[in-house]
């Protein structure tokens, strides 16, 4: 794509090796990867960029299906249920024997696919243990934690057509985020005196600043309160504490 | 104005506004329904209003520039105890109410707050008050001998700006857009998975009419990517999505307007078709035209023009920056794919504008089809200078100036512009700078 002659500049955009004139001539694996690791990051956080996160979904789902229809034939839609957040290696391997020019790569890579697809197993699994501490208050969903964990390379079965993609989005069922219709019955027991200080009002960060600099005062306020909190509560509560203070 | 196919487009730089202690970036540009007030809001939450010098006639270089008539502190950042997240103080929607008395009102939002503020001129002050003094302290009551009226006296001029109305807590997804109805009375607010629709007095309650939210979130494969009531009707308003859909909803059929009056889509082109064909087919922005026959949507290449009577495909196509369609992969690699550019309309619906990168804004004549691109950079624009049209070449012949594609700047981008009501005159927002640009050759509409 350059002009003859012109130097691309330093600290261009990268990607110049992903630069073909068809970008869906692009290896695929790669664009899989990157966009896993896109996925894995808006997961990251409590609120994730919806558009982004389904952009991306889609455009993997989108792989996903080239990737087997190129395989030879589309696999089974109606596999079990259970979560599968990431692809096992072994489809990635099966398109790689047949030899598909668009799956095409070195067979490092192929390391570099388990070790990626095994971290974001854990990677998947530290965050869905976060989002269960910081929801600590919202009903648990077991079966979905479960299948999680044993995910990492133990599929051998191919994988479904949308699986990797599911996974994150039925992570996101289970966040506090979108659960808005069951946080009231939820803090039905809990006093809410204590929000009612004006230290805790989330209009003021200046108040919440005070607040962590007046821990030893108020560390014996909340003291008195547990009487009446939930010990987890109060876990969740000083967890917010002292990670407002490290910041 | 004249854009006809003998006369090049020309810009003269009107204005130029920088400002030096303006460390945040610019987030949305509005201007006014008269076009007299341009109100800018920035990453930190702040909101600066410019207002529009009468043009004085000793001064004909003079012709009413834009000097900052007031600044506040719209939003503040947030920290939300449960989720344990911070909302962010950025103001990424501003849109002016129709004036309806002396006072201007505007809304403003962040992700999650709507807040209606009302800005108001002070340029009097009544003196000779009998039970105070000066100060206003109270006087010695044995000392006033004799009664006296109050006057009113000349001040300098103060503008105040008051927090009117609060709707908060009614999205739970993050706000991209609002939308003032034409009525004067409601508004409504999008977020990703909804739409409300709220009544300006009211914020303790509002309606919601659109909810995309799938009974399970694993199901979700579309969001709301933008939406904007019509200019004339108040029962209709459309709504854009990241599938590259726009639905024209009409309030009068259900109370919940899921099901849509009409579909705008074009299917997509199968010698175009790649990975990436969702994402850069998701519509960052629509808007209607002024006489409401027609809607503009910008998706990451193109603008195009939407006839409401015409829902298979549009009747426009204008290329942004085609010369970016090869270059996919490395855009979606650091994100710039998802950029979300807006669009503008002039007065008269003749020309389009939109944003791109490295500083480019593009400008395309509808009637002429003719097209330019400039450029809004410190640099190329000194005080009165004349806007030079510039050229990405894609390799083959490179002319002298031109710009080659891989020299382009993809961390200077123009998302937000925005197009006098009347006149041509047009805001671009870059980064933290400010342009402001006027059409050298009439600056009345024809």
């Amino acid at each position: 794509m350059l002009a003859k002659g012109v130097k691309r500049p330093h600290g261009e955009m990268e990607g110049g090796d992903l630069e073909p004139r068809d970008p869906g001539a692009a290896p695929a694996s790669s664009l899989f990867n990157i966009s896993m690791v896109k996925l894995h990051q808006s997961l990251r956080h409590v609120e994730p960029n919806l558009r982004h996160l389904v952009l991306v979904a889609n455009t993997l789902r989108r792989m996903q299906d080239q990737m087997q229809r190129e395989a030879g034939g589309p696999m089974a839609p109606d596999s079990p249920e259970a979560l599968s957040v990431v692809d096992s290696p072994a489809p990635v391997s099966d398109l790689r024997d047949s030899g598909l020019e668009p799956c095409r790569q070195p067979p490092s890579d192929s390391q570099g696919d388990d070790l990626l697809l095994s971290s974001m197993d854990s990677s998947i699994s530290t965050i869905l243990e976060d989002l269960g501490q910081v929801e600590v208050l919202s009903p648990t969903r077991p079966e979905e934690e479960q299948p999680l964990a044993g995910a990492s390379g133990a599929r051998q079965e191919p994988a479904r057509t949308s699986a990797p993609c599911l996974g994150p989005l039925e992570l996101l069922s289970s966040a506090s985020y979108l659960l808005e219709d069951g946080l009231e019955d939820i803090f039905e027991d809990i006093d809410t005196s204590m929000y009612d200080c004006d230290l805790w009002s989330p209009t003021s960060l200046s108040g919440f600043k005070a607040f962590s600099s007046a821990e030893d005062s108020d560390s014996k306020a909340l003291a008195g309160a547990e009487d009446r909190l939930d010990m987890s509560d109060l876990d969740y509560l000083m967890d917010v504490l002292v990670g407002g203070h490290a910041l | 104005m004249t854009f006809t196919s003998p006369q090049k487009i020309v810009l003269r730089v009107l204005y130029l506004k920088t400002n030096k202690n303006w460390s945040d970036i610019i987030s949305t540009v509005e201007f006014n329904h008269t076009g007299e007030l341009l109100a800018t809001g920035d990453k930190g939450g702040r909101v600066v209003i410019f207002q529009r010098e009468p043009e004085s006639k000793n001064e004909p270089y003079n012709q009413g520039e834009y000097n900052v008539y007031s600044t506040f502190q719209s939003h503040e950042p947030e920290f939300d105890y449960l989720k344990s997240l911070e909302i962010e103080e950025k103001i990424n929607k501003i849109k002016w109410l129709p004036q309806q008395n002396a006072a201007h009102s505007l809304l403003s939002t962040n992700d999650k707050t709507i807040k209606l503020w009302k800005v108001t001129e002070r340029d009097k002050r009544p003196e000779g008050y009998n039970l105070k003094d000066e100060e206003g302290k109270l006087k010695d009551l044995s000392t006033v001998t004799s009664l006296q009226v109050p006057v009113l006296k000349p001040m300098d001029l103060m503008v105040e700006v008051t927090p009117r109305r609060i709707f908060a807590n009614g999205h739970t997804y993050h706000v991209n857009s609002i939308s003032v109805n034409s009525d004067c009375e409601t508004y409504m607010s999008a977020d990703d998975l909804r739409i409300n629709l709220w009544h300006l007095a009211i914020t303790d309650r509002s309606f919601n009419i659109v909810d995309i939210k799938p009974a399970n979130m694993e199901d979700l494969t579309e969001v709301i990517t933008a939406s904007e009531f019509h200019p004339h009707h108040c029962n209709l308003f459309v709504y854009s999505s990241s599938k590259g859909s726009l639905r024209l909803c009409d309030m009068r059929a259900s109370a919940l307007c899921d099901k849509h009056s009409k579909l705008f889509e074009e299917p997509e082109d199968p010698s175009n078709r790649s990975f990436f064909s969702e994402i850069i087919s998701s519509v960052s922005d629509v808007k209607f035209s002024h006489s409401g026959r027609y809607m503009l949507t910008r998706d990451y290449l193109t603008v195009k023009v939407w006839d409401l009577n015409m829902e298979t495909k549009p009747i426009e196509t204008y290329q942004v920056h085609d010369y970016l369609r090869s270059k996919l992969c490395s855009l979606y690699e650091n994100d710039c794919i998802f950029d979300k550019f807006e669009c503008a309309w002039n007065g008269s619906d003749s020309v389009i504008m939109t944003g791109a990168y490295n500083n480019f804004f593009r400008m395309f004549d509808r009637n002429t089809k003719r097209d330019v691109t400039l450029e809004a950079s410190r640099e190329s624009s000194k005080p009165r200078a004349i806007l030079k049209p510039r050229r990405v070449c894609v390799g083959g012949k490179r002319r002298k100036d031109d710009i080659s594609v891989d020299s382009l700047d993809f961390t200077k981008k123009i998302l937000h512009t925005a197009w006098h009501p009347t006149e041509n005159i047009i805001a671009i927002a870059a980064t933290n700078n400010l342009y402001i640009f006027q059409d050298k050759v009439n600056s009345e509409m024809h």
